[in-house]
Parts: structure tokens; sequence; C-alpha cells
């Protein structure tokens, strides 16, 4: 056993060499055989790993990238349908006015909603039509609804229409049950009301209220809204008629002109 | 057993950098060899048969991937292992320049030996293009080891330039 240490000390480096020599014969003699395992075997301990982990890093950096256009792709869809359901909405009130009539002797000329001005209550609109479209003052705007105000200032590319809400306006107006007369007002505490309305007058809730063509600025027959609240004041000749208007003020978008035809 | 495990981390830091930063790192194809770096390095600081079972287990190991080159490589790995220690033995190492000339002659060598196994044509223009540059950006790499190691570059006398 000594002469066998010994002999190995003595030729520690010979046997080294030796043994590297053999490796590499053997690599070049049975490298078919040979390769193939020792390159599984390396790269199942020294590669496997960081490959598995470039693998992960390489994924997350697609799944950032997809989940970056996938965003965008979602923002842009919100958008498309935003815009749809508006078209949609635009449709279903397009539609309803198709089958909307003018009253007799009247024209009746579109017009877009630009902006809306007021504090509290939206009190005038301006419309996208003007003297060029021969719109002048006065005249009545409605929409599918019922009135909606005059024109009040005219320039040529667009116009100012004066609501109902505003509290300056006065309409003439009659209850169609009864055929009585009032003035519809408006106050930004109390909402529309209809002044003026005698107490020996027929009038209830629901009673639906048209313009009665006095002042001719309206003409008779557009709806101005419905009886909401009838109240008699102990020693005042008038009722106090709180009117639900027939129009959402709020919610202005397609708008007609009234034009008179001269027929 | 324990003295091996150097060698292991070693062979992992090739693997992780053949897998991970040989790409990022390169320079217009110019890439790290830092499978021969540390070879020369292990060659310059250990003793002579370390040195040839390093070279001949970088070259099995790290060029797994090459099947038909691998003992071809193995060789030529343990014999620049061997060779890099004999001309250790004849250098003074306190020289920064003989250090990093034996980094640039080695790996200039090996790119050269491995482009005459896996180049067929155009081998001016290959040596020109990848293994002249990948020496010197090796040896660059080297240099800046040598640096750190002899306290020439440290994170004080950087500090205080800024």
């Amino acid at each position: 056993m000594n002469k066998i240490s010994n002999l190995f000390t003595k030729h520690f480096r010979n046997f080294h060499f030796i043994s590297i020599i053999i490796i590499i014969v053997v690599l070049f003699v049975g490298g078919k055989f040979v390769n193939p395992y020792i390159n599984q075997t390396v790269s199942f301990v020294f590669y496997s790993p960081f490959a598995k982990m470039k693998n992960a890093f390489l994924e997350m950096r697609s799944i950032a990238a997809d989940n970056a256009r996938l965003s965008k792709a979602l923002i842009d869809l919100s958008m498309k349908i935003e815009f749809y359901e508006e078209s949609a909405l635009e449709n279903e009130r397009l539609r309803s006015i198709l089958g909307f009539e003018p009253p007799p002797n009247y024209a009746l000329i579109p017009a877009k909603v630009i902006s809306i001005s007021g504090e509290f209550t939206p009190i005038s609109a301006t419309i996208n039509k003007g003297s060029n479209d021969s719109i002048w003052v006065d005249q009545p705007v409605i929409n599918q609804q019922g009135l909606i105000g005059r024109i009040s200032s005219v320039a040529p590319d667009f116009s100012v229409v004066q609501l109902l809400t505003d509290p300056s306006n006065r309409v003439a107006a009659r209850v169609v049950a009864s055929r009585e007369m009032g003035i519809i007002k408006y106050n930004t505490n109390s909402g529309m009301y209809l002044d003026n309305f005698p107490i020996q007058g027929d009038i209830a809730v629901n009673d639906l209220v048209i313009s009665s063509g006095l002042g001719g600025v309206y003409p008779a027959g557009l709806k101005v809204g419905t009886v909401t609240e009838v109240v008699k004041k102990d020693l005042e000749p008038f009722y106090k008629v709180k009117i639900l208007p027939a129009s959402d003020f709020y919610s202005l978008e397609e708008l007609f002109i009234l034009r008179e035809t001269g027929e | 057993m324990t003295k091996f495990i150097p060698y292991f981390l070693y062979l992992w830091l090739i693997a992780m950098h053949q897998v991970f930063l040989a790409d990022v790192t390169s320079i217009f194809g110019a890439k790290i060899n830092l499978a021969v770096l540390i070879v020369l390095l292990v060659s310059m600081y250990k003793s002579e048969i370390i040195s040839v079972w390093f070279g001949l287990c970088v070259g099995i190991i790290g060029y797994a991937g090459i099947t038909e080159l691998s003992p071809w490589i193995a060789l030529v790995m343990a014999v620049l292992g061997l060779t890099a220690y004999h001309i250790k033995e004849k250098l003074n190492l306190d020289s920064l320049l003989a250090r990093v000339s034996l980094i640039f002659g080695g790996t200039l060598v090996l790119n050269i030996i491995l482009l005459v196994l896996e180049v067929n044509d155009g081998f001016l223009i290959s040596m020109a293009k990848y293994a002249l540059p990948g020496a010197i950006y090796t040896t660059i790499i080297g240099t800046i080891f040598f640096l750190i190691k002899d306290n020439v570059f440290t994170f004080d006398k950087t500090k205080s330039i800024f």
C-alpha cells in the first residue's frame, strides 16, 4: 500500500497529465457516445438554471409589453364604445325627431346647441345657425318635447336662444282642458309657474299647458308643460300654478327654429 | 472537497455570462471571452495541475453546445492553461503590463484557434471583426480586474474624484 502511495506521490504530476490525456482521448474517440451525455449533464447543472431565469425574465418583459399594449387597446376600445353609445343615443333622438311635425304655416330649421349659459339654471343657449340661415330675432324655438324659447340675438353664423327658464321671459299660455289663459314665468327658486290664472278658472294637476298664440311671438298650440300643483292663497284673485316644463332644459342638443312660411 | 467550490463558482459564472451577459455586453459583435479570461487568471495564481484541469473543465463546460468541436476545445483550453502557467513562471507578475500582455496574447490565440476550427471562409475578415476586438475587449476587462485587485481602483479613490 505504501509503495502505491509513494508511487502516486512521486508521479503526482504525471498521473494528472495522463488522466487529462485519457479524458481528451475518450472525448475524441468516443465523442459520439460520450458527448451527448456530457452536454446533457453540463446543461442541466450549469446552464439550465440560468436559461430558466433568462426565459422567466424575457417572459416577464413580454408580459409587461403585452400589458402596456392591451392597456392602450383597452383605452382605445373604451373610447370607441363611448363614441358608439353616444352615436346610438343620437340615433335614437334623431329617429324621434323624424316624425316631428311643425305647426301649420311654419317650417322647421334644425340647429345644434353649441353652448348653454346660466349660473344656476340654463337661461340661454347658443345654436349653430345664424342670419346666413334666415334666422332672425323673436323666432320661436322648439324641440320634439315642446317649446324651448325664442331667438334673442343673431349673428351671421350663430344665434342665442332665450330659454323659457330665463326669468325675464314670458309666454302667453292656455290650459288645454279649460281653455283658460295665464302667463308662463320662471323663477329660479320655485321653477316654472303659470301666473295670472284666475281663481274662477278650472284647473287640475296633470292638465296640459300650451302656448296661446297671444303676443305674436309664439304660435298657438306649442306644448309648454303640465300642471304639477295648484295653490290658492287667501285674498288673492289668482291661483299659483306650478308647471313641469315639457322640455328638459339641462340636456338640450338638437333644436328647431320655427320660420313662418307665409302660406 | 470545499477547495473545489471556487472553481465550481467560476464555472457557473462562465455559464451565467454565456446565458445572460455575453450578448448584452457585446460591442459591435466583439464579446468578452470570460472563459479564457478566468482560465488565464487561474493559471496566473494557481498551480500547474489546477491550471490544466480547470482549462479542461472550462473547455468541456464552457463550450458544451458545440458538440463536434468539444474535444478540440477541451484540448486547446487545457493546453492554454498549461502554457499560460509556464509563461507566467518566466514573467514578472508584479508588472501590470506583463499580466495584461499575457491576457491579450492568450485570448487572441484562443480566438484565432476557435476561428480556425469554426470558420471556413472569410478568416481574415472574421479575425478583424471578432477575434481581435474580442481579445482587446477581454484584455480591458482583465486590466480593470488587475487594477481593482492591486488597489489602484478603489471605491474611496473613485469617490474622491467626484
